[in-house]
């Protein structure tokens, strides 16, 4: 497989890629958002070669969130377009799968972990359609591949955090995407559920899937990632980590005076 | 008619001050329920004033033998039960996992629907001065008596003097309830104080404009008043001014015009208020932060075409 | 069938008609908004009345649906601007619809009689006075027939979509992810709601219809880890209320309505203590069961 390579800096003119779009699992153009009057993203260029793990890293309030977010269409966008392997989103949104931040989420409603996981078909079952036998086998497999078959028929609500989280990745991976979008995956779970998640990142990768995360811990962005994009509003830099996540862009995204060391160990 | 006219009528006067007395007290204290982001409790209030009102008129007739349409003890009765309506909607969302708003509509309908059988068990018995659920349910302005003023002016500034009282609490319990009980403020005797106000706000009103449309006398002013300032003290004074001019407003309205009720006139008037205010306040309002917001937009388009300029098309 | 047949079947297809939608009413958090549309129902009649001219007519039902949706829809649009907190923006429009209703009544617009006070506390049994007769045989009030056409509309609605509402329900964000339509779903089923409020409104009154929306599906809340056990539950608490309040009211010679909604009180309210009591002693046993371990 061909992987673009499209390291830039700000500011910097943005190189043509060398191969066509399909090559891409996803990519926006000129991608702006403002809440309200205030600019959250600033014509963001970014793109994501297919059979990566790209890592989204930034500070607070980078923007990150609403990246993937504004791709997917759940935040309109002020300026620009994305585009999923070389088609808009509504051509294409049957190959991607979003893993949400698990805010959103109602935890008292009456469903049980199968049911949640279930609905992660719901997407191609159309308007009228049930799930059946096979959606709910597929909803069992997810839950084994994420190491909670023995939580099926537990009550949302009952569940530790880093539980619900491997239940959200159970949901997204019964979609059988593609890309997938993980919003925080890490944030706040136990090592148990750590080790789960990053296993299952692992059999993606050698699917040759694409997975694009929001992260924020520096330290296990090189163990995770391959690709990285350092944002801050704007793209600060993005490409093969080895060429993206340097001291100097890290400084450059977090705002740090030079010399601050606590930075330097964990960059390339 | 003239002003002068209008007011040396004693029931247009009546009318008039009683009435401008509801929405200062309502739109003042409203601020809070506002606040709090619980306005529909005072609908909530308001229901349960019917079971309050006919508990204290049974209690007033067959008890104690006195006038059952007596002000105050209506009011007590109302403030009591209304009271508790709050308790049990807040109770119970402490208690299980109800969400306040389906707490608030299991106590509406149950205070409500007990006001409904008492209701029948008075028309069946005779007592002196039973009125009909009609009278309850949409009040009547032009019965109001100098007794009845002066007892929900005197009610009223009760209410008013223990916000002014305990206005510290209440800004820092609305605000930021974690970080008061942290201070030390009991959550749960704040709470109680605050509804209490806003039952009083809530009660002295039925009689005259009736349950079904007390609830705007509390909801539209703070609404309104929002959109122009920043303030606790200025939102307090501006949403009773609110509430007072317009229910001034439309009573003169209603009298003028004749046929027309006056309770819905001034829900009419209090609700022109909001959407005047909704649209043309100068820092919030739909119109300037819309133009504001296209402005931006703009600008922010303007200055990313720039930046990108000398990229432009290169992902195409 | 006899009268009392009739009017207890009545109540019981009027409450379930009206308790089945109220499980996601319940769940969406929109209980209050059914206190809104149900004002809103009284300008909408009136004006139905205006175009229809016959108190009876399907169209009345459709215009004041039409007004109920006009609230829910105002008041997703003003909470929308940001320029509002908390559930304002639910209680700014029906009253000012309500009022204007008021106004139109008294104003004899369009010759209307109407009992303002009717259409809030409604009468069952005044209903259920008009009778389908076929044949020279009576077939029960035709009312009945006309909630059960809601009924089943009702069924259908929420059978057909019940994957797509479970979804956008528990998690919007996700929903729409997977490209489900959530402010089309949401409207439809609202004026559902709003079609179901309205017919129900002759039989149990504009104020107590909410009861038989939100309360059964409560207590079932309460008590349920599962969707489809609530909706179980739901239909068994509105059809024993159905029944109970009928008889209270019977009684007590009231409204039909008041008795269902106080019985649902009722049961609302045991349910509560007993959930509570059973939680309290779960945790008594567990802190009894680490206290005494060594």
């Amino acid at each position: 497989m061909t992987v673009t390579n499209i390291v830039h800096t700000a500011g910097a003119p943005i190189g043509t890629p060398a191969s066509p779009d399909t090559a891409l699992a996803c990519s926006t153009q000129g991608l702006s958002v403002a809440y309200r009057a205030e600019p959250v993203l600033r014509s963001v260029d970014f793109a994501v070669p297919q059979g990566v793990v790209m890592g989204i890293v930034g500070p607070n309030g980078a923007g990150k969130s609403t990246l993937i977010k504004a791709m997917l269409g759940l935040v309109r966008p002020l300026t620009g377009a994305s585009e999923f392997f070389g088609q808009p989103l509504a051509r294409t949104r049957k190959r991607v799968g979003y893993m949400p931040q698990s805010t959103s989420v109602d935890w008292d409603f009456p469903t049980t972990v199968l049911d949640v996981v279930t609905m992660g078909t719901y997407g191609s079952l159309g308007w009228i359609r049930r799930p059946g036998k096979r959606e709910r086998a597929r909803a069992v497999a997810a839950l084994e591949q994420t190491g909670i078959p023995d939580l099926a028929s537990r009550q949302i609500g009952e569940l530790s955090g880093g539980q619900r989280q491997r239940v959200f990745l159970a949901r997204t991976l019964v979609q059988a995407p593609d890309l997938y979008f993980m919003d925080e995956p890490f944030q706040g779970i136990d090592a148990k559920s750590q080790q789960a998640i990053v296993s299952v990142l692992h059999t993606l990768r050698e699917q040759g899937k694409t997975v694009v995360i929001v992260h924020h811990d520096l330290a296990t962005v090189r163990d995770y990632c391959d690709h990285v994009t350092l944002l801050n509003r704007r793209v600060v830099a993005s490409g093969p980590a080895d060429e993206s996540f340097t001291c100097e862009n890290i400084r450059t995204a977090y705002e740090v005076t030079a010399g601050d060391d606590a930075f330097l160990e964990f960059a390339s | 008619m003239s002003l002068i006219e209008f007011l040396g009528n004693h029931t247009y006067r009546m009318v008039f001050f009683g009435t401008m007395t509801i929405g200062l007290v309502a739109g003042a204290l409203g601020s809070f329920a506002y606040l709090r982001k619980q306005s529909l409790i005072s609908d909530v209030i308001s229901h349960a004033a019917l079971p309050g009102t006919l508990l204290a008129f049974l209690t007033a007739v067959v008890v104690l033998g006195a006038d059952g349409r007596n002000m105050i003890a209506l009011i007590i009765g109302a403030v009591i039960v209304g009271t508790l309506a709050v308790l049990f909607a807040n109770g119970v969302t402490r208690v299980s996992k109800i969400r306040i708003d389906t707490a608030m509509a299991v106590s509406l309908t149950v205070f409500f629907g007990g006001g409904m059988l008492l209701m029948r068990i008075i028309a069946n018995g005779a007592f002196p001065g039973k009125g009909g659920i009609q009278d309850y349910l949409f009040g009547n302005a032009s019965v109001i008596t100098i007794a009845d003023l002066t007892t929900s002016i005197t009610v009223g500034a009760l209410a008013l003097a223990l916000m002014l009282v305990f206005w510290k609490e209440f800004a820092l319990h609305t605000f930021d309830p974690d970080h008061s009980t942290v201070l030390g403020f009991r959550a749960r005797t704040i709470d109680t104080l605050m509804f209490a106000t806003i039952v009083i706000a809530t009660v002295i009103g039925v009689k005259a404009v009736g349950l079904v449309l007390m609830v705007a006398f509390v909801v539209t002013p703070p609404a309104a008043a929002r959109q122009w300032t920043r303030t606790l003290p200025g939102m307090v004074a501006l949403s009773g001014l609110f509430g007072a001019v317009g229910s001034g407003v439309g009573a003169y309205l209603s009298i003028v015009l004749g046929r027309v009720p006056t309770g819905p006139l001034i829900v009419l008037t209090l609700f022109a208020i909001f959407l005047v205010s909704l649209l043309f306040s100068p820092r919030r309002s739909i119109i300037t932060r819309a133009i504001s917001r296209t402005r931006a937009r703009a600008a922010l388009k303007r200055e990313l075409l720039l930046a990108s300029a000398p990229a432009e098309g290169a992902l195409r | 069938m006899s009268f009392v047949l009739g009017t207890t079947l009545l109540a019981v297809v009027t409450a379930l008609a009206c308790a089945l939608p109220g499980v996601f009413v319940v769940l969406r958090k929109n209980s209050m908004l059914v206190d809104a549309i149900s004002h809103a129902v009284l300008p909408g009649i009136v004006v139905g009345y205006f175009f229809a001219h016959n108190l009876d007519s399907p169209l009345l039902i459709l215009g004041a649906a039409l007004a109920g949706l006009i609230v829910v829809l105002g008041s997703e649009w003003l909470s929308r601007t940001g320029l509002l907190t908390g559930d304002a923006s639910q209680g700014l429009i029906f009253p000012a619809l309500f009022s204007g209703g008021v106004i139109l009544v008294t104003l004899n617009f369009a010759n209307v009689h109407l009992d303002t006070h009717a259409v809030l506390v409604g009468d069952l049994n005044l209903a259920a006075w008009e009778q389908l007769i076929i044949g020279g045989v009576s077939w029960g009030p035709v009312y009945l027939y006309v909630m059960l056409a809601v009924l089943l509309v009702n069924l259908a609605f929420l059978g057909l979509f019940y994957s797509k509402l479970k979804v956008t329900t528990f998690d919007a964000q996700f929903a729409t992810s997977l490209g489900i339509r959530s402010g089309l779903l949401n409207t439809a089923f609202m004026f559902l709601v709003s079609v179901t409020v309205t017919a129900a409104f002759n039989a149990a009154g504009a104020i107590l219809v909410i009861a038989l929306v939100v309360v059964p599906a409560a207590t079932a809340y309460l008590l349920s880890t599962r969707l489809p056990v609530m909706i179980a539950l739901t239909a068994g608490i509105a059809v024993t209320g159905a029944l109970a309040g009928f008889w209270v009211a019977y009684v007590l010679d009231a409204a039909t309505s008041a008795g269902m909604s106080v019985f649902y009180g009722v049961v609302f309210s045991v349910v509560l203590v007993a959930t509570r009591l059973r939680q309290r002693r779960h945790r008594n046993v567990r802190e009894y069961a680490v206290a005494s371990s060594p």
